[in-house]
């Protein structure tokens, strides 16, 4: 999701074409073309350009929902209805072939779900698998004075994903899901505070603060590897080495 | 004296048979090329898009250009030329419009719908979604806005203004 303001001017945007598998926009001002994944200008009188990210979140409708009630949400286009993806378009996707190179030295499957998150330039991808298994991770990106600790966590419903910074007030502390709750509830082991899914301090010492949200993007490795060729990948129980394989 | 002046004509008109073809065969490949470059489902190179951005910007005004140089060179050939010569002519020029109008479409808009007058509903009205359905949600200004990715992965591009901020969303 992007801002679609350049320079002060407001552009249109329009499907335009296809490469490697993610898609080309074209803006009606100006006719250039942007790359959907990157939101970056690739050929036109805007090259080179970014566009700015807008934060979005990927959530189940019924966790959206329970969050806004007064959300608006896009209807379904009653000319086109029969061509919106089936319920289970998910595991028909799974299925199409990769057309790009495939790395045979490659820790994941082209067609591996990650949640994929960048900080400071730095790309970090979690597979869903694994999140699936531990609800949250606790992860840092970059070192020294340039680290960002944060954690990655999943929601009661088990597919909406959302990642967060957390230091709070100059302290980082470590987040743990608590048992059995739904809505999911945080506990961070520090101050005992009980934090909810949108990062917000519900109650205990912190009651108030709000951590700050990373953009968590659902991808397909082999797509998000095309535009961050350096991801860290999370393995699950990479920090018990006899576990490693 | 006669032979030698057929001749010449016919070697001349001979050359602007062959700029016909021409302008054909060029304007259909300018508007073809990019099609089979930037298909789903397969690998383009950095190179190949690049042509493809040229061609298609290019294209909507050298297909008009060619079919008026088209249409000047058969006026020019249509006095001399017999009644094969003159079906050849719209033969030629068929394909040639063709391209010249598929150069102002957009073909994956037709594969892939736009909307450009999106409709909403209230999250409570939306018996359209069901529970375990992903959205793409943004919260900007107050204002809360979802996207069902079974929809997003159709339509890819919905512009938006959200909050009083113009976006985009894409899937």
């Amino acid at each position: 999701m992007w801002e679609s303001e350049v320079d002060g001017k407001k552009l249109t945007f329009h499907l335009a074409g296809i490469n490697n598998q993610n898609f080309i926009m074209r803006d009606d001002e100006t006719g250039t073309w942007w790359q959907q994944v990157s939101g970056e200008a690739i050929h036109g009188p805007l090259k080179g350009r970014k566009l700015t990210p807008v934060y979005n979140d990927e959530l189940t409708f019924a966790l959206w929902k329970r969050e806004n009630r007064q959300g608006r949400i896009l209807k379904p286009d009653e000319r086109v209805k029969q061509n919106y993806e089936a319920a289970d378009w998910e595991e028909q996707y799974a299925k199409f072939r990769v057309v790009t190179p495939v790395d045979p030295n490659d820790k994941l499957s082209p067609r591996t779900l990650i949640a994929g998150l960048v900080v400071n330039g730095r790309a970090a991808a979690y597979p869903l698998t694994a999140l699936e298994k531990q609800r949250l991770i606790l992860d840092s990106i970059g070192a020294g004075a340039g680290v960002t600790p944060l954690f990655i966590v999943l929601g009661d419903d088990k597919k909406s994903v959302r990642a967060f910074e957390r230091t709070v007030d100059g302290r980082t502390l470590e987040f743990f899901v608590k048992a059995g709750d739904a809505p999911v509830q945080l506990i961070d082991a520090e101050t005992a505070t009980t934090w909810d899914f949108t990062g917000k301090a519900v109650s205990g010492p912190l009651a108030g603060k709000q951590l700050k949200k990373i953009m968590a993007l659902k991808d397909y490795w082999f797509d998000w590897k095309i535009y961050h060729p350096n991801t860290k990948v999370y393995t699950l129980g990479e920090k018990s080495p006899q576990s490693k394989t | 004296m006669n032979t030698t002046s057929n001749k010449t004509g016919k070697s001349g008109s001979w050359l602007l048979w062959l700029s016909l073809l021409l302008i054909v065969a060029a304007t259909v490949a300018m508007v073809a090329i990019p099609v089979f470059v930037i298909m789903p489902f397969k690998a383009q190179t950095a190179a190949g898009v690049e042509w493809s951005y040229r061609l298609r910007s290019w294209s909507p005004v050298a297909t008009v250009v060619a079919t008026v140089l088209f249409l000047a060179l058969c006026a020019k050939l249509w006095h001399g030329a017999r009644w094969l010569g003159r079906l050849t002519m719209p033969a030629l020029l068929a394909p040639l419009l063709a391209v010249t109008w598929f150069a102002r479409q957009n073909h994956f808009e037709w594969m892939f719908n736009p909307l450009p007058n999106a409709d909403y509903m209230r999250a409570g009205e939306a018996t359209s979604v069901a529970d375990g359905d992903m959205v793409m949600a943004v919260e900007l200004n107050g204002e809360a806005v979802a996207y069902p990715v079974r929809q997003m992965a159709y339509h890819h591009v919905i512009n938006d203004v959200v909050g009083g901020k113009p976006i985009t969303a894409t899937y």
